[in-house]
């Protein structure tokens, strides 16, 4: 909490503090009770109204739940383990070609989990590695999926702190004559102690709810916590395991998100991220390290990306368009409800949407935080605030999915009928989010400007026009982006209430690679790649739109924002 | 880019405008004469029938499809307050007392069609290598057989599980579990779905994959019929399981005699002789003409198993025994 203090101590809040804010806070508590604890209180109630707490730890749930930690855990040592030669030469470094490849490892992040499934099933089929891959239980392949998506978090998060570690004590070693890897265990490695803990959290914690993969990729014999939850729900809708699954789901969830909460906190800054320093050319001594780094980047993310796009033109033995052409139609035997361009169009409109509600009431929240004042019993509900408005990050967003089919069907909320049922769904997985980035931002506003506009008579909502939204612009840029991102590829709550003329890119995705005839495998694999190509103009413009800038928005998502 | 706050202010007010007019726009839809026809992924039914049943009943047909059966049924259970449409196609007998018990059809469920799951196996592969096919599952756990036998995940697709009743009900409920070990050590392949299973491990469709013995349907030989003219599918005829689908009005329908319309449209002889074609199933109705490739290339299967079983009071304990297996 140590952001908040510097908030509170400056002694600015109380001077705009109004008298009807009590009024604000209604509009996100509806919003969270209604959209997110009454669903979620209506499965776990029904879920233990029959059956004792107890009763859920069974082998079988134990053994799901140590899949789902040792999957993840493997995935984010092993990121680390390639992510840390990575930052060495990407950001430690610098090379020609060197803005291209930080574009490209950022893809894989950027893509819609369904995309990366569908990408590693190409991937495990080409003949050099179905030897490897086939007759073997999926694991390996999942947790190459892992390292695919998280590859990038870890060399962005760790590289971003080395770009601006002080390099004149490895300087003044290295002209003792101290090798550079002793130089980097000794010196470099401790400082860089708590950036490598903070990636390995997130990394953690992305892969503990890598639903989509799993489902995907996995076999009978691999099953996470949350692609039980998938089938049960698809199967006996057993609510009493459902909910002991989710509960558990939340623990591990909720203990990883505290780790990383905890070793990213006293980094917060927007301003003077980007090394002024030029960083040292690249030389002979760095091979290995080069040698690592290029072979990672181009077995496991460059030649999966590539499967796709290959494999998106291949017509049975030959090569065209036509899975492009079929991507207008619903797939071999009218599979699709709606075309796969009907489901972009979908795609994009919920996350419009979705972005358009979660910085409405991400802002309100976040600004009615930060005015906050220091006294005791407004610091305890500020954090009852806080962790109210975090659940959703602790909560698989399967069971919002159940719990809105449940509890939004009739009633006095019949939202089910309606499209809007997926933005606001999503909007519960984006707000928390947002709220990491955009309040430590209006906290970080300077006091004395705020004061000095109060002394001109500056009223609030002048303030807030004039000077803090201003201020915060860049950071709303980042939270709408990745809002968007968020929404363009979340399946989980999709895969309950996206369907019939409703379905969203990530849930006809799935629909196709779970059929995968010839035709419907293409439609798949053309998506796929136009999705990856679009992650990749997009990071590109933003590159070189603003040169610091995406270092900027990346640091500022190690800082304040996890999973999803 | 500066935006001013008047443009800022009037952006937000137009689009929370826009939104709430959209939203009640949307959710006052569904005029009395819209029907809508909730279905699995798999139901196919083409522009010429639904204009026939609009002009004929006078309404207008939606289909919405509402995934697997699993998934289908499921999700109708969890909405039965406001149901998702007015009637449903594709509730089969492996869902139709958890249908039933979960109280979402009004009145009474109506076989459509049928189709009997068996396993096929790939002619041309066998006689390459001299190999007899299996003619019973109980032969799929011979030494000869071992690592050529992919199936159905039966957590996950309806025809894994009709298999795995088939056996509960062949081998008895001491004798199916350690059929499944056996199978188990013999190299089975699980895999999620059918479509996987056919597509990509089959050797004999057009996946070319590496297993020649597949879970499928007595049907599938009639559709890999080759330039000779002779398909180069078998089916096994023992172990199969008869699969039928069912078509009913749904409780709380907003439109029952829409509702009702489609359910006798899709008894009409001559959308029962589509099933074959469309949906690779055989018509409920007993003397609807068959395609010739059928009557050439398919068989009904003799005897099957396992397709009276009460599946809503056991799916759980099975599932879970086979998982144990598996897992």
């Amino acid at each position: 909490m140590q952001t908040v203090r510097v908030g509170l101590r400056s002694g600015r809040l109380s001077l705009v503090k109004t008298p009807n804010q009590a009024a604000k806070w209604v509009l996100p508590l509806i919003f969270f009770g209604a959209l997110f604890y009454w669903p979620l209180g209506r499965i776990l109630s029904m879920g233990f109204a029959s059956i004792g707490f107890n009763s859920f730890l069974t082998p079988r749930v134990l053994s799901l739940a140590w899949f789902t930690i040792w999957q993840a855990a493997v995935s984010s040592i092993l990121a680390l383990l390639f992510g840390i030669p990575g930052a060495y030469v990407l950001y430690h470094r610098s090379f020609m070609g060197q803005r291209f490849l930080r574009a490209l490892i950022t893809v894989p992040f950027m893509l819609p989990s369904i995309v990366v499934a569908i990408g590693f099933t190409a991937f495990r089929a080409l003949p050099l590695f179905s030897q490897i891959f086939n007759g073997h239980s999926s694991i390996p392949i999942i947790i190459c999926a892992n390292l695919f998506m998280n590859y990038s978090l870890a060399v962005r998060i760790i590289g971003a702190l080395w770009s601006v570690l002080d390099i004149s004590t490895e300087d003044a070693a290295a002209l003792d004559g101290a090798g550079r890897l002793r130089i980097f265990i000794s010196i470099t490695l401790p400082q860089l102690a708590k950036s490598v803990t903070s990636a390995g959290a997130l990394i953690f914690l992305y892969c503990a709810a890598n639903f989509g993969l799993v489902l995907v990729l996995g076999d009978v014999t691999t099953r996470t916590l949350e692609t039980e939850i998938y089938m049960i729900a698809n199967e006996n809708l057993d609510l009493t395991k459902i909910s002991g699954l989710v509960l558990i789901q939340s623990v591990i969830t909720i203990a990883a998100f505290t780790v990383v909460q905890r070793f990213s906190k006293g980094q917060l800054s927007f301003n003077g991220l980007t090394s002024l320093t030029p960083k040292p050319r690249i030389d002979r001594r760095d091979l290995s390290v080069i040698a690592i780094t290029l072979i990672f980047i181009t077995g496991l993310i460059g030649l999966p990306l590539l499967t796709v796009m290959i494999r998106s033109f291949q017509v049975g033995d030959r090569f065209g368009l036509s899975n492009f052409y079929n991507l207008a139609s619903h797939g071999a035997r009218d599979l699709l409800p709606i075309s796969v361009g009907r489901g972009a169009v979908n795609t994009f409109r919920n996350a419009g949407l979705t972005t358009f509600i979660s910085l409405v009431i991400a802002l309100t929240i976040s600004f009615l935080i930060s005015r906050t004042s220091e006294s005791n019993s407004q610091r305890r509900f500020f954090r009852v605030m806080d962790i109210l408005f975090q659940m959703p990050l602790g909560i698989s967003t399967l069971v919002i999915g159940i719990g809105y089919l449940l509890c939004f069907s009739g009633g006095i909320l019949p939202l089910r009928s309606s499209w809007l049922v997926v933005p606001l769904a999503q909007s519960l997985l984006t707000i928390p989010l947002i709220i990491r980035l955009v309040y430590p931002a209006f906290v970080s506003i300077d006091n004395e400007l705020l004061e000095s506009a109060q002394t001109d008579s500056a009223n609030v909502s002048q303030i807030w026009w004039l000077i803090e939204l201003p201020i915060i612009r860049d950071v709303l840029l980042i939270a709408t982006g990745y809002a968007i991102i968020v929404s363009i590829g979340e399946f989980g709550a999709a895969s309950f209430l996206a369907y019939g003329d409703q379905a969203t890119l990530p849930t006809i995705l799935y629909q196709l690679i779970s059929r995968p005839g010839v035709q419907n495998y293409g439609m798949a694999m053309a998506t796929s790649s136009i999705l990856i190509v679009f992650a990749f103009l997009v990071i590109y413009l933003v590159n070189s739109f603003d040169r610091g800038g995406l270092e900027i928005h990346l640091r500022a998502k190690r800082d304040y924002t996890t999973l999803r | 880019m500066k935006l001013s706050r008047r443009a800022l202010v009037s952006l937000t007010v137009a689009l929370t405008v826009g939104i709430l007019l959209l939203a009640i726009n949307l959710t006052g839809s569904g005029k009395t004469k819209d029907v809508v026809l909730v279905t699995h992924d798999s139901f196919v039914m083409s522009k010429e029938f639904i204009a026939d049943f609009n002009k004929s009943s006078g309404f207008n047909l939606k289909l919405l499809k509402a995934g697997d059966v699993g998934a289908l049924t499921n999700r109708l259970i969890l909405t039965k307050a406001a149901p998702i449409g007015d009637a449903v196609f594709g509730i089969d007998n492996t869902f139709q007392a958890a249908a039933l018990s979960g109280k979402i059809i009004d009145g009474r469920l109506t076989p459509t069609d049928f189709g009997d799951v068996c396993f096929n196996y790939d002619k041309i592969w066998f006689e390459k290598r001299n190999i007899t096919p299996p003619t019973s599952i109980k032969e799929l756990t011979l030494l000869q057989y071992k690592g050529l036998t992919v199936v159905e995940n039966p957590n996950l697709s309806s025809t894994g599980l009709s298999f795995l009743a088939a056996s509960i009900d062949k081998f008895g409920a001491t004798g199916w579990e350690p059929y499944w070990r056996s199978l188990k050590n013999n190299g089975v392949k699980v895999v999620n779905g059918w479509e996987a299973a056919y597509y990509t491990e089959f050797s004999g469709s057009s996946g070319k994959g590496a297993y020649p013995i597949v879970l499928s349907y007595a049907s599938s030989p009639a559709s890999e019929v080759r330039a000779n003219g002779k398909s180069q599918t078998a089916n096994i005829l023992d172990g199969c399981f008869r699969q039928t689908e069912f078509v009913g009005l749904l409780k709380n329908a907003k439109n029952s005699a829409g509702g009702a319309a489609i359910v006798k449209y899709l008894l009409t002889p001559k959308f029962q002789a589509s099933f074959p074609e469309a949906m690779y199933m055989y018509p409920i109705t007993p003397g609807t003409p068959i395609p010739p490739a059928w009557s050439k290339f398919t068989q009904i299967a003799p005897h099957t198993y396992g397709d009276t079983l009460n599946f809503d009071a056991n799916r759980k304990s099975w599932l879970a025994k086979w998982s144990a297996i598996f897992g």
